[in-house]
């Protein structure tokens, strides 16, 4: 469990990375792109652009029989909201882990600050411990806010154009519950195993960003028709990412002596 | 028990030569141990060691009877650490860099305020307290970096080249300050090149060089390895017959004496000759005398090896 000197470290690295304008307003400017100015360019599109059906002819065939009730502007809507929207969401999460693990871990080293937090009396689990919570929360946080501000631009403009709301479904209860968090602590290892090697804050963060490869494919595969995010996908990758965030996490801890660290 | 216990302590680099060459040594507790050496000669290395940020390639260390490699966090606890590479954040104040590094050592929000108001006042940082440290001096800096270390009042102290970059008021507030701490039992282990600065304050010293111990102990031990004799500088209108001096400038002359007790009978001797004596005084080995000559004794002796 966490102890008072932990949770001291924890408070320092959350509050060093929201008073950092430059690096905080880099970590709210993609999620405040993907959750609000992208939905309501669908938004718009769709509702106020004759004919737009057609584009989404592929997916709207994908889904099963029982979806493909009502009508068609409000079906993709709903389309956008619970199978597009959940993909591109995923990249905040990452994001945000990514950007708060290469500063709390890289950024000391950078600014010569680790080696004070060495000379302290935890150890090198308790402060990984800390420091990889200290991102978690950070990346909960921003993941949790772009979340309400998504649906609640969306619906708005959704209930302003239409008349009636489109809901979240299931799949976004796996997303915000399994999949952020787990994909947070892969992306947070990701980052934490370069650190020691990197000696720049870019440098670790480039390191994550191959976790947004297979969520582009994921967007990709699914404007092509060639797959289906379906919630049983999701509900997998909710099982399958937490397995192995779990073994990197652990395995990342581990690693790391104090000569490494300082080298 | 030692504050400090080094047997054979050995330090290698992967590719590079020994960093810190089978070096012994003791520290009593309360201690204030000089540990001089050019750059790079293995200072910074050895308080790696006994702070557990290095494992020993050869040989152990114990500080405080515990060992340094083993258990890092219960000796973090007892020590304080000041290192070039050891700084604090910029972007809190004095006063909040402080309060941090205090909870981080279990100290109480409060009790750390209350700590942290004691030593700025101390250390001639209660102006800035409130400034973030982007604006603090290296002067500065390094002040605060010493309040840090003693934030939760350390058995030892590490400090490696604590006034660097201090102006010599500062300096000689921070000597101070070290020799109150040591009077009330801290042992201090202080890394520098500033000779005269460490003759100031130091109960006992180490010297090394490319990673070899060359001497320990106290400043008359030192001396008894180089010269232990005391030069007398006269300057007196004549000097007697049959006296052995060297003559430095007009009427002054050094003579050297193996103890203090050979003075009266000099002036004795000078006064009888018919001499006016207008100065004496005695000058024994300053430790950047005895430091040098050991160096150089050390460079000539790897000379002469070579040339074998």
């Amino acid at each position: 469990m966490m102890n008072r000197m932990q949770l001291a470290l924890m408070k320092k690295d959350i509050r060093g990375i929201t008073s950092n304008k430059q690096v905080f307003s880099v970590m709210l400017m993609v999620p405040l792109a993907l959750t609000i100015i992208l939905p309501s360019i669908f938004v718009f599109v769709t509702v106020l652009v004759p004919d737009t059906t057609s584009d989404f002819q592929k997916l709207l065939e994908m889904l099963p029989s029982t979806e493909q009730i009502g009508n068609q502007k409000q079906m993709i809507l709903g389309l956008l909201l619970n199978k597009i929207m959940p993909v591109f969401f995923l990249m905040i999460p990452i994001m945000a882990s990514s950007v708060m693990a290469a500063s709390s871990f890289v950024g000391e080293k950078e600014k010569h600050t680790l080696e004070t937090l060495l000379y302290s009396p935890l150890s090198l689990k308790q402060l990984f411990q800390s420091k990889i919570l200290a991102s978690f929360s950070v990346s909960m946080m921003v993941s949790f806010i772009s979340f309400a501000a998504m649906i609640v631009v969306m619906e708005i403009e959704v209930l302003l154009l239409t008349g009636s709301a489109v809901m979240p479904d299931l799949s976004w209860m796996i997303i915000m519950l399994l999949i952020a968090p787990s994909i947070s602590l892969v992306a947070i290892s990701i980052t934490v195993r370069g650190s020691a090697k990197a000696q720049t804050i870019e440098e670790a963060q480039q390191r994550a960003v191959f976790l947004v490869f297979p969520i582009i494919a994921l967007v990709i595969g699914q404007f092509t028709g060639i797959i289906m995010v379906s919630t049983w996908i999701l509900l997998g990758l909710g099982i399958v990412l937490p397995l192995i965030a779990a073994l990197l996490v652990k395995g990342s801890v581990g690693k790391f002596t104090y000569e490494k660290l300082l080298r | 028990m030692k504050a400090v216990l080094t047997q054979n302590l050995s330090k290698t680099y992967t590719g590079s030569k020994n960093a810190v060459d089978h070096i012994e040594f003791s520290l009593e507790q309360g201690e204030v141990f000089g540990f001089l050496g050019p750059n790079g000669a293995g200072k910074t290395t050895t308080i790696k060691l006994l702070c557990g940020m290095l494992a020993p390639s050869e040989g152990s260390c114990r500080v405080f009877d515990l060992d340094p490699a083993q258990n890092p966090e219960k000796l973090h606890q007892l020590s304080g650490v000041i290192t070039e590479h050891a700084q604090m954040y910029d972007h809190l104040t004095g006063l909040e860099n402080l309060v941090f590094y205090g909870t981080l050592f279990g100290v109480n929000a409060a009790e750390c305020e209350k700590r942290a108001n004691v030593l700025l006042e101390r250390l001639g940082l209660v102006d800035a307290q409130d400034r973030k440290l982007a604006a603090y001096s290296t002067g500065m800096r390094q002040r605060l970096s010493l309040a840090r270390a003693m934030i939760h009042s350390p058995r030892i102290l590490f400090l490696d080249e604590p006034t660097s970059g201090l102006d010599p008021e500062s300096a000689q507030n921070v000597n101070s300050l070290i020799r109150e701490l040591s009077v009330d039992g801290t042992t201090i282990f202080l890394c520098t090149h500033q000779l005269r600065y460490a003759q100031e304050i130091c109960t006992t010293y180490g010297l090394i060089d490319e990673g070899t111990l060359l001497a320990t102990g106290n400043i008359q031990r030192l001396r008894a390895m180089v010269f232990s004799g005391v030069v007398v500088h006269v300057k007196a209108s004549r000097m007697p017959d049959g006296l052995v001096y060297q003559k430095t400038g007009e009427h002054t002359y050094d003579i050297t004496v193996n103890s203090e007790d050979e003075i009266p009978p000099i002036v004795k001797g000078i006064v009888e000759a018919g001499g006016n004596i207008y100065h004496i005084s005695t000058h024994r080995m300053s430790l950047e005398e005895i430091y040098f000559s050991l160096i150089d004794r050390r460079k000539a002796g790897k000379e002469g090896e070579n040339d074998e």
